[in-house]
This record gives structure tokens, sequence and C-alpha cells, in this order.
């Protein structure tokens, strides 16, 4: 065999080759990369086993979960004043079922049947209903070696069943949602979404088929919890959360005025080339903050917008939990400002969208609960709570209770101050009065704000109503939004002023 | 927590601990090789790999354990043959003195090379050097262990 | 394994026993601990709620006995032989398979059933005859094996074997499960890339020792990596081209996966140059968007990797599965039978093909993290018992042999471990000596039995490339 190395016997070249290092070396060097591969066999082995053990152990999906719910009786699902909403029943074969109080809960509840697994909390807190887990994690860890391992959890909630009755009544034929809570802790006291549907049947083993086809079938989809999968546009309640943005960045505050809005109000504003229109009923004439609040002017949240930014509305919006879905006992769609794919600050796609968007018409889209949390921002002070159903948690092992967590501060009391001011007059203002009428509780002060979304082409617009009472103290915030029920001060207005008294005559001041 | 609850877990932890008992063996096994090899006082004083080797013998990549003295040259009585047209009979010897190896040219006709360098007389040899006789290339390095 | 062994001095011929303590040992640990894996069992398969107790039992006794029978018996008769070959590494793998006949009598026993003389034999009656079958073979290879002439010097001829054993198969290889692996002859079937990953090494072995001196020569730089001669890349070329035939006609990533890393860490321990491994990679990578690109099944296998929750109830499923298993593990495991009943099989909540791809999940829901730890350490231990065994043979072909075999056994196992764990796409590779198969086991014995061949000091020194009549001269002068 002959190749370079075979050279004339001599002398040498003066060079000299490059000696051969011998197999071991490389040989130890591969078992060293070896060794590093299988440490991190081992840390992805950690990984599932040890981090991620516990979220993958009570996953819905889990067979393991659905084998255990099938023979366990579940926990009990009790609302704020100890009323149960969801029981046990046994059926022919001594077997367990669950039986629902009241249909107006099934968007909250859902349902867990043998055949069509779970849904609502029934799905999210599975674990803790059927005992699978522990919340106390020395326990859960040592559960594995105890003879019946099982320690159903009667879940506690903050929901009020008759609230949440007017609520659903309220909404009556139409399709919506209602959310209210209470600003100071998270508590959710009603979450409404209509249409709602019959969970005791699909729940029952002789009715299960026909209790889950019936929904199934149903085109207007029952199934979509409205208040926290549905995503709408805003419309002019979306000028709270420009508000936020505008007053908590420095840009704008109580007293900003912009030069060419009353002339805008007229003739339009022009931004790259697009003309936005103002709203019949806006008057000509300069505007602050709580001024351009109460008669809803386009042209000065535009303005606001502009001036604010695109980076801080998406930021502000994002503090209060846009762009990704909400931390919540249920599963929730994002909202957002923005699609975020332009190349503008905040992911807009021009300064002509920007302005759109700042008073909810471009392609922003939201929750009613996401909403929701808007109006208790302003409620609370700028400080923003995370929202929860369920507050505590009993077992044999005694109660655990949930208490109420901090989500984000999102702006300072003083600037959430100012936009309290411009939400009550909104609703308290003389010219306010006309574009919310209803929304007011009587004897209490109440802020809010309304929205029409426009949809384009045929059909009425949706309805929307923010707000939160009494605007001293507030101790209960609201979204309503009802698809396709009009102007926002015609149809949810009234309702979230009626929910509100209500509230007021439950729960007092 | 009843009997056969506890009992089952026993037997399960046992289980485990077995699995754990044998890799503490395979280990505790490991370091006995080592110490054993640290201990054996090594054979070989030094090892030639041979680098190239034109004519095959001795083969390229072959490592040879070295005596304290070892003849290299195409005649067999050698302790390393080298077949090759250009070698001599005895070509030259390999000795390890106190801590060094040493090479001495015995005589060869086309000589005897350290890293390209004639060797005249007796010449010191480093681990690493490079040796070459006629066509044949090789090179020192210390004993295994 | 009937290829000449020219230097045979005559299997019994002067051997004298010699004692394996070391080995007795710890085969003496692995068989206490598969035994008290067979009580856990058994103790599980009890139901106190029904009044079914009947104290301490082992799970199919008869298996048990069956398997250490076999082990011992290949200790013994290497013990008797007197072969001075590796102690450690024929335990490590006993325990292995014992694991692997736990799992297998844990697994509902209708995964596999197939019919031997009118007797139907069921998932873990099966493993055992192939887990029997590769311990002697392990074994046989370990004493009989005194030469590697047959496989130093026909390298070609190996290599020319698994070329046809490879075209064989994509031309008349059958389909199961939507790849092409599975080659039968009358009665007899197999999957023949699980042998060709041996006859590979063979030849990589003999190719890489010969032309090392050039491989690691460097004529061309580009950037700062030395690249060898040009024409030494070919068999590089070839090598990726053949990993990506397998990918597209056999759609078998795993096994395109296995050869070419194989290829790589083996180029590398010959050259000891970084180079290759880094021109590797980027050829791989080219060839893997390249595939991803034009072959649907691959594109599948990354989508199903990257986001299996996108596809919950098709192809996500199994992963999701598998993954649930993990977490239901935990850190201590649920104990041996004391998973979900329905694991494995086409039961709804068990995972898939379980028995073959799927053994280290059912592993981590029983054993725990703690068990996996301990699985991956024995894996470990072969691997790095093997590179020892490499790294002091006596010349190149059987340091590069002997390192290839322990790569195949590594590089395989943490493929489809990592595949389980979902670090790297699923493939459809079985874990050695623990996943069900007759093929797999056989030749995952071959492999050990070569390495415990290789381990042997006491054995004729390697030859050099010449015919025979040269030998004696350099006996005993080479390699003490």
């Amino acid at each position: 065999m002959t190749g370079p190395a075979a050279v004339r016997p001599a002398p040498p070249a003066a060079r000299r080759p490059e000696p051969l290092k011998p197999v071991s070396r490389s040989i130890s060097q591969v078992g060293i990369a070896l060794t590093v591969a299988f440490a991190i066999l081992a840390g992805g082995a950690g990984f599932w086993q040890v981090f991620q053990s516990e979220e993958l152990s009570t996953a819905p999906d889990n067979p393991a979960v659905i084998a255990a719910a099938r023979n366990v009786i579940r926990g009990e699902i009790v609302d704020r004043d100890g009323t149960v909403l969801a029981m046990n029943k046994t059926d022919s074969n001594g077997d367990p079922y669950r039986l629902y109080a009241d249909r107006v809960v099934a968007p909250v509840v859902g349902y867990a049947s043998r055949r069509y697994g779970t849904a609502g909390l029934e799905r999210s807190y599975g674990a803790a209903l059927t005992g699978l887990n522990d919340p106390d994690p020395i326990r859960n860890l040592l559960r594995k070696f105890q003879a019946d391992p099982y320690d159903p959890q009667t879940l506690t909630l903050s929901l009020s069943l008759p609230l949440q009755r007017a609520a659903v009544r309220g909404l009556g034929a139409d399709k919506g949602a209602v959310v209210m809570l209470d600003p100071r802790t998270g508590e959710v006291l009603a979450l409404a979404s209509t249409p709602i549907y019959d969970a005791s049947a699909i729940a029952n083993p002789d009715t299960q088929e026909a209790g889950f086809a019936a929904v199934r079938d149903n085109r207007d989809e029952p199934l979509l919890t409205r208040a926290t999968q549905g995503q709408y546009v805003p419309g002019s309640v979306f000028k709270i959360v420009t508000a936020i943005a505008g007053v908590g960045s420095g840009s704008i505050d109580a007293n900003t005025t912009f030069e060419e809005q009353p002339q805008a109000e007229r003739d339009g504003l022009v931004v790259n080339g697009f003309r936005i229109r103002e709203h019949a009923g806006v008057p000509a004439r300069t505007l602050d903050l709580a001024a351009a609040t109460e008669v809803s002017s386009n042209i000065w949240f535009a303005l606001a917008g502009l001036r604010t930014g695109g980076d801080n509305l998406s930021e502000y919006a994002g503090r209060m939990g846009f762009g990704e879905p909400l931390p919540f006992d249920l599963p929730t769609k994002r909202s957002q400002v923005t699609k975020g794919d332009g190349s503008a600050p905040g992911g807009f796609v021009d300064d002509t969208e920007l302005a759109n968007a700042s008073y909810g018409q471009a392609r922003t889209l939201v929750t009613p609960l996401q909403m929701a949390l808007v109006a208790a921002t302003v409620a609370n002070d700028g400080q923003l709570m995370t929202p929860h159903l369920v507050t505590a948690m009993t077992g044999k092992q005694g109660t655990r209770t949930i208490d109420p967590r901090r989500l984000e501060r999102v702006i300072s009391p003083d600037q959430a101050a100012q936009i309290k001011a411009a939400m009550v007059r909104a609703v308290e203002g003389d010219l306010g009065r006309q574009f919310t009428s209803g929304a007011k509780v009587r004897g209490v002060t109440t802020a809010g704000k309304s929205g029409t979304a426009e949809l384009g082409g045929e059909g009425a617009p949706h309805s929307w109503f923010i707000g939160f009472a009494p605007a001293e103290n507030p101790t209960i915030a609201i979204a309503v939004l009802v698809e396709r029920g009009g102007r926002g001060g015609e149809r949810a207005a009234p309702l979230a002023g009626s929910l509100m008294s209500t509230y007021f005559e439950m729960f007092g001041r | 927590m009843d009997g056969y609850v506890l009992t089952i877990w026993l037997v399960r932890i046992l289980f485990l601990a077995l699995l754990y008992l044998f890799l503490f063996g395979v280990v505790r096994t490991l370091v006995r090789d080592l110490r054993a090899a640290a201990r054996e006082p090594g054979t070989e004083l030094g090892r030639l790999v041979v680098v190239a080797s034109p004519a095959g013998e001795p083969a390229q990549g072959t490592s040879i354990g070295l005596d304290a003295i070892t003849t290299l040259g195409r005649d067999v009585n050698n302790a390393v043959v080298v077949d090759d047209q250009f070698a001599s009979a005895q070509h030259a010897v390999l000795t390890f003195r106190g801590r060094t190896w040493y090479v001495e040219d015995l005589a060869s006709t086309n000589g005897t090379f350290v890293n390209g360098v004639p060797v005249e007389g007796v010449s010191p040899l480093g681990y690493g050097d490079e040796l070459q006789l006629g066509q044949v290339r090789m090179r020192l390095e210390r004993p295994r262990r | 394994m009937t290829a000449a062994t020219p230097a045979l001095p005559g299997i019994f011929a002067g051997f004298r026993p010699r004692p394996r303590w070391r080995e007795f040992q710890l085969l003496a640990i692995a068989a206490v601990a598969i035994l008290v894996g067979s009580i856990s069992l058994g103790l599980a398969r009890q139901e106190p709620e029904l009044g079914i107790e009947n104290g301490f039992s082992f799970a199919e006794p008869v298996h048990l006995v069956i398997y250490l029978g076999v082990l011992f018996g290949v200790h013994a008769a290497q013990v008797l032989t007197g072969r001075r070959t590796d102690q450690v590494l024929l335990p490590a793998v006993a325990l292995l398979g014992g694991i692997s006949l736990l799992l297998m009598e844990r697994l509902p026993q209708d995964l596999v059933v197939q019919r031997f003389f009118g007797s139907a034999l069921g998932l873990a009656e099966v493993q055992l005859i192939w887990l029997c079958l590769a311990l002697t073979l392990a074994g046989t290879i370990a004493i009989v094996v005194r030469s590697d002439l047959w496989l130093r010097q026909y390298k070609y001829t190996w290599a020319a074997a698994g070329v046809a054993l490879l075209i064989l198969t994509f031309f008349l290889g059958t389909e199961v499960n939507g790849q092409r692996l599975t080659l039968s002859f009358g009665p007899v079937s197999g999957q023949p890339s699980e042998l060709l990953k041996v006859i590979l090494v063979v030849f990589l072995a003999g190719y890489l020792s010969e032309n090392r001196p050039l491989l690691v020569e460097e004529s061309t730089r580009l950037g700062p990596f030395a690249i060898p001669p040009l024409p030494y890349l070919a068999p590089m070329v070839a090598m990726w081209a053949i990993a990506l035939g397998i990918v597209v006609v056999q759609r078998d990533l795993g096994a395109a996966l296995l050869f070419f890393g194989v290829f790589l860490l083996l180029i590398y321990a010959a050259t000891g140059r970084f180079g290759y491994v880094v021109l590797g990679v980027a050829m791989f990578l080219l060839g893997a968007f390249v595939m991803y690109q034009l072959v649907p099944h691959v594109r599948t296998r990354v989508d199903v990797w990257l986001d299996p929750f996108a596809t919950p109830q098709s192809s996500g499923y199994q992963i999701i599965q598998a993954l649930y298993a993990f977490g239901r593990g935990g850190l201590l495991g649920s104990g041996l039978g004391g998973g979900l009943p329905t694991v494995g099989g086409g039961q709804p909540g068990g995972i898939p093909e379980v028995h073959t791809d799927f053994p280290l999940a059912a592993l981590g829901e029983e054993l725990g993290l703690i068990g996996v730890l301990a699985i991956l350490g024995i894996y470990l231990v072969v691997i790095e018992r093997g590179l020892r065994i490499a790294a002091s043979a006596g010349d190149d072909f059987r340091s590069l042999l002997a390192a290839g075999l322990a790569l195949v056994v590594g590089v395989q196992a943490f493929i489809i471990a990592a595949g389980n764990l979902k670090l790297i796409p699923l493939t459809g590779i079985t874990l050695p000596f623990i996943s069900y198969g007759g093929s797999s086991l056989l030749v995952n014995g071959i492999v050990v039995g070569l390495l415990l061949a290789l381990s042997d000091k006491g054995v004729e020194p390697p030859p050099p490339p010449k015919p025979p009549g040269r030998i004696r001269r350099l006996a005993g002068k080479v390699i003490r």
C-alpha cells in the first residue's frame, strides 16, 4: 500500500510529521462524550419525573385520572353560601355519577361523564375532586404508602348561585357573557355564559348520549365558555386600556388635550392617509380625558394612542394579561391588542392600526374575563388581583384555603384615580348618561364605560359594558358582553346596572 | 398503613436498592482494578508505536512493548524485526539506562534518525520522539499501566 | 459463527479452570435483585381487598429458575474453560435482561403470541427464550473465538454481505407499521438492520485501522478545520448516503441515526480529528433538513416531537401516554406491577408498542426516577467497560472493533431512551437487552460475546496483516 506516508528512505523530510495519537486517548474522549449524553438523559428523566410529574400525573387526559374518576366518589362543589352545585348519585350498579344543582353553573362547573370525559372545573380540578392529588406536597409524596390513597376534595367556590342566576336570566335568549368579580381579591362571583346547557344530562349514564348530542349538535356552541374563551372585538370599552397605557406611561394625564382634535371631530383624522371618522354625537370642542371618555371620542383616543405609542400600549395591556392565556381556574383564550406580526413598535403594522386599536376597532380581540380584569385594575387602585373561582379545598385532612394573590401592579393609585374619575363621568356625567343609560346603580357612585363593537357588514354590533361600584371604594367589578346586542348603552349597560344593584341588595354596600 | 402495603413497599424499595448495590459493586471493582494496576510493577519500560511501515512488517499501528535492551534490524533474531529493504541486519539498539532511553546506531548502511536527525554514536531518546530505520518510522511512548 | 477460526489451538486443549469471583459476586447481586423484583411483582398481583393473599410468592418462578440457570451456566462455562475475559460485562447485561424479563411478565401477555409446536407462548415466555439464547450465544462466542482473523481479513467480504443484506431488505422486506425492516425466509424472520450494525462496525474497524495514518493526514484547510485528503472522505459520503437510503426506503430513522452516530464516533476514535465530527454533523444537519422537507414520515416524526399535544388522539398519542407514564412514576415509581393496569397494547390508556418502543416509559412508571437512573447507570457500565476493553486492546483493529461494539450498544440505548423522554424525535429502534425482540437480543448477544472475547489478554496476539507463516517471527515480541 502506498500513500503520502511512503517517503524515500533517507534522509527523511525536515518537517516532523504530526504524531499519530494513540486510539486509547480518543476512545476515552468518546467515553466522556457518551457519559455526558447519558447525564442529559438523566436530566430529561428528572425533568419529567420530578418537575413535570405532578402536572402530568394529574392531567385530565391521563388514563390514571380517567380510571380513578370511574370508581372514586368525587368531592362536591359548593358556592360561597354553601349551596351544593355538584353532587353525587349512584346508579343501579352502585357506581357514582354527577348531578348538578342548576344549569346556570354549567359554564363554570362543567360536567364529569363516564363516556364523554370532563369539562369546566370538573376537568381542571379533576385531580383534586377525585383526590388523586393531595394539595399538601408532603402528604402527596407519602400517599402511595397508604392503603386507601384517595382523598377527594370538596371545592368551595367564590361564585354566588343567586347572582349567577340573575346574570343568566339577564342575558336571556341572547348569546353573551357576564363576569362579576371582587376587585380587591380577584374572587369571581358570577361567570355567566349563554347559552347554558344541561350538564346533568351528560353526566347521567342513562341520558348521556342524548345529553351530549344535544350540546354537540347545537350551533350556538354552548360548550364554548364565552366569558373565558370567546374572543370579541371590544369597541369603546378598550379605550380604558388605552387610557391606562397612556396615563401609566406618562404620555397623557387627566388634563391632556389635543390641538387638532376639535377640527378632526368634524372632518376626520387622517393617519397615514387613512381617515378616521367620529361617530355621531361627539361635540366638536376641546376634550380632556374625562370629557373624551364621557362622550366616547374616537378621535381623542386615537390621538392619545398615537402619543402613547404601540410599545407602551402593548406593554400595559400585557401587564393586565393580554397576549397570554390568563391564569385562571378555567381554560382561557388569550386577548390581543394586535396580532403582533407588524414591524411597528408593539407589533402593530403601522400608525393607522395603532390609531384604530386605541379605540378598539382594529385587530384587537378580547375575552369578557379580560375586560373585567381591566375594570378591576382601575377599581383596585391600579393593582390587579389574580382572578379565581376556587377559594377552598376540603378533604379528610381538613381545609386548605386559597388566598388572594396579586397578579400585577399595573399603574399607581394616583394614575388609577384619574381614570376612575373619567369612568365615573362616563356613567354619572350629563352627556355620559346618554351613552350608558341604565348602568347607574341607584344611590351608588357608579363608574364604567360602554362599548359598541362594529363588526362590519349586516347585523347589530356587539354590546359591551365594563364598570365597577361604588366608585369611592369599589367592591364589585363587572364586564358584560351581549353578542349582536346593539349599542352598548342599550343592552349591556342596563344589564350591568341591574346586576350590580342585585349584588348590593345581596351583599350590602 | 396496613401490613400488606408496608410489605410490598419494603420489597419495592429493596429492589431499587439492590440495583444500586449492583452499581456500587461495579464501581468497587473498577476502583480495585485501578489500584491493582497502580501496584503492579510495570513489566514494560516503554513502547514503540509503528507510524509508517511500507513493507508491512512491523505492521503499521502496531505497538511494541520494550525490554531494557531492545535490538532492531532485519535479522529475525532481533527483538524488533524491521523487514525493510533499507534496514540493516543489525541496525540499532535501544537501551534503558536509569530513567532515560538511548538509541545507538549499529553502523547501519542507511543510518538511524531521531526526529529526522541522524544518530551519531549514542543519542538520548525522549517519549514522543520519532525513530526512523530505513523507511520504517516508529514513535517511542510511555509504558502502559 | 461457523466462520473459520484458523488459529484456534483447540478449545479443549490445555484449558484449566480459573475462578471468576468478581463476576460471581456481581452475578449474585443481580440474581438477588431479580428475585426481589419477582417477589415485588408477585405481591402486586395479589388483591388484599378480595382476600387473595398468599404471602411471598414469585411471579412465574419457572421463568426465573430457567433464566438464572442459563446465567450461571454461562458463568460456569467461562470458569471451566479458564478464559480471562472481562468480569463486569456479563453481570451488567444479565441484570438488564432480568429487568426485561420482569417487565415482560408484568405487561399483558397477549401483546405477543407465538405458536410453537402446538403450544402458544406469551410475551414473557418468548422473551425468556430469546434472552436465554442471547446469553448462551454471548457465552459461546466468548469461549470459542480466540482469533480475530476471520473478521480482520474479510472485512470487504463482510461489507459486501452487509450491503447485500441491506439491498435484500430494500426489495424483499415486508412492511410492518410502515417500516420496511423485516426480512423473512420461510418461518424465520428477523430484522437485518440489527445484524447490519455489527457488520458495519467490523468493516469500519478494519478500514479505519488500516487507513488511520492517511485519515489523519491533512491536505486541505477549511477555515479552522483541517480536512483530510478528499479521496478519504469517500467512505463518509457513502455512509451518509446509506443512512439517507435507510431513511427513505426503510423509513427507519432509528437505524440511520444509529449507523451515522456510531460511524462518526468511531472515525473520531480512529483519527482524533474533531474536523470529521464537525463535517459529519454538518452533513447530518443538511440531510436532516432535506429529509424534513421531502419525506413526509420524517416530517411527521419531527412535528410530533415538537408538539405532540397538537395531535393528542392520533400521531401524538403514543409519546403523550409515555410522558404521562413517566409523570405518574415520579421519584419512586408505583412499584413493579403497581402501575396503570392497562399499560401497553391496544388497550385504552396504554402506550402502543410499549414492549418494543417504550420499555423505558413503563419502567419509568413502575420504578420511578430512581429506577430509571439505575438502568441508565447499568448501560453506562456496559459502555464504559466496552470502551475500556477497547483502550487496552492489542492493536488498532481490536481497539476500534471493541469501541465500535460498545458504541453500538451505547448509542442505540441513547437514541431510544432520548426518544422516550422526548429529548429527540422518537425512532423505532429497540432498547438493547430490554426491549422485546429476537433479532435485537441475539445481535446484542453477539456484541457482548465479541467484547468478552476481545477482553481476553490470554489469547494470541493480533497477527500482522500478512499470510500466516511470518507469525512466528513476531510472536512474543509484539504486545506482552
